[in-house]
Parts: structure tokens; C-alpha cells; sequence
């Protein structure tokens, strides 16, 4: 790192000033690593200062863009008094559960599938058509016949989850357990490990961590999955309640379900992100 | 007698394919049989016949005063459009936020921000916005594909190999070259990478928005089919729907073949 900075310090020496500060400037910034925290901090003020100046000057009306003061009462407002009898913790409850009860049975029956068919052609054969076409299907596209086949309650969103997160999941084992280096699983044979061994020892610990990134996807893709769902079908949860909102021309409220549905998907990554560590210790350590 | 044996080892030769064949066979014969055999209404499950005359009519008589290649060509010029803006100010912002940390620090709570966000939270309040019609869906659209492809070209800037910009450096390039030559061909292939992935997402995306507020394209063929409890043009749509995503796929990854002829040769 230093001597690229030495380097290219002495290309342009003398020359361009204006350049030599950049180089200074970008060689103080590879010391650091992170980036400086002040300019997050000023591009998140920015998009506030933006809102508030707006709000302030009548540029749009009201009704369109309630100011933020407005959104934070309106949102201690719903904490204490709930949105059209649910509770907010009601509301984000039933999304979540939703959510995780779909990515969970996906989990559940695709990471196996997924192994079985990195580890067996046949399985892969008799299976990998269903699940290349299911994939870049958009889910709501389906909702319609999951309805009709399961009705409007929580079966049919359950269901649609579960069938937005199992391609992906089976998928991203089967990657998995291709990524085992070959030498790996002769060396263990040559040391007589069985064929379950192998599968135990060598595979499975080698396709956990493309298993993990795939269940993070999958739960980024549920995760907008379920609120889609509910802006179609649904007397609770987040998507119920911005979409109810919206008929009401009630922004302040829609504002609010956003940034808690930001919220809530950047805590779920987190959470995978958390377990992943704790699980996947040996990632990228080779 | 020279028959058999030829058919066997041909059969033999296509190796897994039989048992993909198989598996197919044993769909296809399960369908046929459930609903054929009356096990389930043509309400729930379409069966074979109904299902092809239901396409050819969308294809004869269009869907409510429209073909049905107008509905997908609508579909596709909204993606289009939202891919196409959104991958580009995506890419560039992503190349800047690669090579320079304080671009990176300004721009990524943004993007952080909107990444885990379910895009259709944000279609309502686009829509008390803008009204219904193209201007919110390609607007979403745009953010939708915008984080998605600053990540990846993120990422691509961050993976070229330091080796090679001091190589290049050593040899009197200047700061542009070295982007120019060294850094944006090595991103680029994670960049075609990052824009598969937004067109899928975008694709995904713009259905769901033309089913809660659309009045036209196949998603909202789809939902109003759905209302009216036509599943064979349910299902007619969702095949329709699941094509042409395939088809935008291949042809993003043949074109990057094409230009990122590098790829996986280093």
C-alpha cells in the first residue's frame, strides 16, 4: 500500500499539485480502512435537511410529504395506540412470522434436496428442471393460484414464501457442495473414511458457508415477498398496514412502515449474518 | 432386431437425461391424469387441452381490447427502462464507491438502506406521488435496480488484483489509465454479474407492480384472469411471464460473454 503511494507520489511530483493532494488524500484513506464516518453521517443529514426544507417551504403540499416531526409523532402515535385495532407490534409480528415461517420450511426441505442433489447426479437429474424454471419466476406472479387453491389466509402466504425461498436455497446447497476441493474428499477415502464420513466431514462442512449465503438471499427475497403479499391479501401485518394507509392518503403512516420495514430487513440480514459467523467460523480461513 | 439395440444404447447415451425424461414423464402423466380423470376441477388446475386452447385464444383474441404480445411488450419496455437507467447511475455509483472511500462513506447508507427495503412498500407512496401509470413503476423500477448493481460494481472495483495497478503505475500510467485499463476490465465482469441479478429482481419486481397497480402487462393480465377465475390464462400468463425471463437472462449472459470474453482466465 505505502510503496503504491511512494510510487505514484513520485510520478507526479511537481507537476500536478491538485493530483498530489488526491494521492495524499486516497494514501491517508487506505491507511484508515474504513471510510470516514462524517460523510455517512452528512449524506444521511442531507436527505433530512432535504425533507425538513421541503416540508418547511410548502414546496410540495403537506398531504404528499408530511414533515418529519409529523412522522415521529405519528409513529409514537401508533406505538401507543396501534393502527385500526392492531397493535404496530401486531402488525410487525405477523409480517415476521410469516416471513420466517415460509423461509424456515424452505430451509428446512431445500438445503437437503439441495445437498442430495450436489452429491447425487440423480437426484440432481429428476429435480433441477422444476427448480431452474421456479427461480427467476416473479412469486406474485403465482399468489393468484396459491389463493385460489389455499385461500386468503395465512396458508396461501406461507406457501408463497416458502416457494419464493426453496429455489433459492436448493440451488445455492447444490453450489455448495460443488465447491468441494476434489483432493479433500480422496484424502479423507485414502485415510478410510466411509462414504457417510465423507458426506459428514469433508462436504458438508465445504458447501456450509454457499448454504448460509443462500439462506440469506432467500430471506431478502421473502422478506419483500411478504409485504407484496400483503398489499394483496391481508387484515394485518406492515404491507397491510402502508397499503391500508394509502387509502386513506395517510403518507405520514406509509413513511413510518417504511423505514420500519427498512429497519426490520437490515436486522434480519444482520441476524443471518450473526449466525453465519457463529456457525461458519472457518469462512475464507484456508 | 437392429432396432432395439439401437434405441437402448441411444437411450443409454443420454446418461442423467432419462432420469430427467423420467421425472418430466411422471409430471406430465400425474397432471394429464388428475385432471383429465376429473380428481380436480379446471377451476384449480387447467388441464392440457384447456390450457392450449386458453393460449390460443389470448393469442387470437388479445386480452381486454390488447394482444397479449402488446401486454408483454409493455411489460418489457417498463423493464427496460428501469433496468437500463437504474444499472447505469447503479454502476457508476458503485465504481465510484470501489475506488474512493469518501464517496463510498456518502453514498452507502443510502444504499444500504434501500437494499433490504421490500421495493413494493415504497410503489404506495410512489403512487400517491406520481399517480398511476408509468412514471411510479419505472421510478421504482430505477431504485430497485439502482443498490443491486452499485454493490456489485462495488465490489468489482475492490477485487482488482492491487498487483496490477502498481504494474501498470511502475509504467507512468496516470490515474485515469489505471482506472481506464485496469480497473474497470476487472470490475467488469462482477458488474454483468450485478446486472443479471438486477434484471431479475427488477423483472420480479415490475410483475408485483403491475398487479397492484397496474392496467396493463402481464402481471396485471395474470391478477385480472385471476379475478374473473380464468386459470388456464393464469396459467398461459405465468409460463408466458417465466419465458421471458429466461430469455432476458440468456441473452444478458451471451452478451457478456461476448465482452467479457476474459472472464475466468486470469
Amino acid at each position: 500500500m505505502l510503496e503504491t503511494g511512494a510510487v505514484k507520489g513520485r510520478l507526479v511530483a511537481g507537476r500536478r499539485p491538485a493530483r498530489r493532494a488526491i494521492a495524499a488524500l486516497r494514501r491517508r484513506g487506505e491507511a484508515t480502512l474504513r471510510g470516514p464516518a462524517w460523510l455517512s453521517l452528512l449524506s444521511v443529514s442531507l436527505v433530512g435537511f432535504a425533507w425538513w426544507f421541503i416540508h418547511a417551504f410548502a414546496l410540495v403540499p403537506a398531504v404528499l410529504l408530511p414533515g418529519p416531526g409529523e412522522v415521529l409523532a405519528t409513529f409514537i402515535e401508533i406505538v401507543r395506540d396501534g393502527y385500526r385495532e392492531t397493535t404496530l407490534w401486531q402488525d410487525s409480528a405477523a409480517t415476521l412470522a410469516r416471513c420466517c415461517a415460509g423461509f424456515l420450511l424452505a430451509c428446512l426441505t431445500g438445503v437437503p434436496l439441495g445437498l442430495a442433489m450436489g452429491y447425487k447426479p440423480r437426484v440432481r437429474a429428476a429435480c433441477d428442471y422444476i427448480i431452474q424454471f421456479m427461480r427467476p419466476l416473479p412469486p406474485l406472479s403465482y399468489l393468484i393460484l396459491l389463493i385460489l387453491w389455499l385461500g386468503t389466509g395465512n396458508a396461501s402466504k406461507v406457501a408463497l414464501l416458502y416457494l419464493t425461498a426453496f429455489p433459492i436455497v436448493a440451488s445455492s446447497a447444490m453450489a455448495g457442495v460443488w465447491t468441494t476441493k476434489l483432493q479433500r474428499i480422496q484424502a479423507a477415502r485414502s485415510l478410510g473414511a466411509s462414504e457417510w464420513q465423507i458426506f459428514r466431514y469433508v462436504i458438508f462442512p465445504s458447501a456450509l458457508p454457499l448454504v448460509f449465503t443462500g439462506a440469506r438471499i432467500a430471506l431478502a427475497a421473502a422478506f419483500s415477498t411478504v409485504v407484496a403479499a400483503e398489499l394483496m391479501a391481508a387484515t394485518d401485518g406492515l404491507g397491510w398496514m402502508i397499503f391500508s394507509a394509502s387509502h386513506f392518503l395517510r403518507n405520514d403512516i406509509i413513511i413510518v412502515g417504511i423505514v420500519l420495514l427498512g429497519i426490520l430487513g437490515m436486522l434480519l440480514n444482520k441476524m443471518v449474518l450473526l449466525v453465519d459467523g457463529a456457525v461458519v467460523h472457518w469462512r475464507g480461513v484456508e | 432386431m437392429s432396432m432395439r439395440p439401437a434405441l437402448g444404447s441411444a437411450w443409454r447415451a443420454l446418461g442423467e437425461r432419462r432420469v430427467t425424461a423420467l421425472s418430466l414423464l411422471v409430471l406430465v402423466l400425474a397432471w394429464i391424469g388428475a385432471t383429465e380423470g376429473g380428481l380436480v376441477d379446471d377451476l384449480f388446475l387447467p388441464g392440457p387441452a384447456s390450457l392450449w386452447s386458453g393460449f390460443l385464444d389470448l393469442v387470437e383474441n388479445g386480452y381486454k381490447s390488447r394482444t397479449i404480445w402488446e401486454h408483454a411488450a409493455l411489460s418489457l419496455e417498463r423493464v427496460l427502462a428501469g433496468f437500463v437507467t437504474g444499472a447505469v447511475a447503479g454502476t457508476l455509483v458503485g465504481l465510484g464507491m470501489g475506488y474512493n472511500r469518501k464517496i463510498e462513506a456518502f453514498f452507502s447508507p443510502l444504499v444500504e438502506f434501500f437494499r433490504p427495503l421490500p421495493q413494493l412498500a415504497y410503489l404506495v407512496l410512489l403512487i400517491v406521488w406520481f399517480g398511476i401509470g408509468e412514471t411510479p413503476q419505472i421510478i421504482l423500477l430505477f431504485l430497485t435496480a439502482f443498490p443491486v448493481s452499485a454493490i456489485a460494481a462495488m465490489d468489482g472495483v475492490k477485487s482488482v488484483s492491487v498487483l496490477r495497478m502498481q504494474a501498470a503505475r511502475s509504467m507512468g500510467a496516470s490515474e485515469w489509465q489505471v482506472f481506464r485499463y485496469v480497473v474497470f476490465p476487472s470490475a467488469l465482469h462482477e458488474i454483468f454479474t450485478g446486472a443479471r441479478l438486477a434484471i431479475g429482481v427488477v423483472y420480479a419486481t415490475l410483475i408485483a407492480a403491475e398487479i397492484i397497480a397496474g392496467s396493463t402487462g402481464l402481471g396485471w393480465v395474470i391478477l385480472d384472469a385471476g379475478r374473473f377465475l380464468r386459470s388456464d390464462y393464469v396459467f398461459v400468463g405465468i409460463l408466458m411471464i417465466g419465458v421471458m425471463g429466461l430469455v432476458l437472462d440468456r441473452l444478458l449472459l451471451t452478451f457478456e460473454h461476448r465482452i467479457v470474453h476474459w472472464a475466468g482466465r486470469d
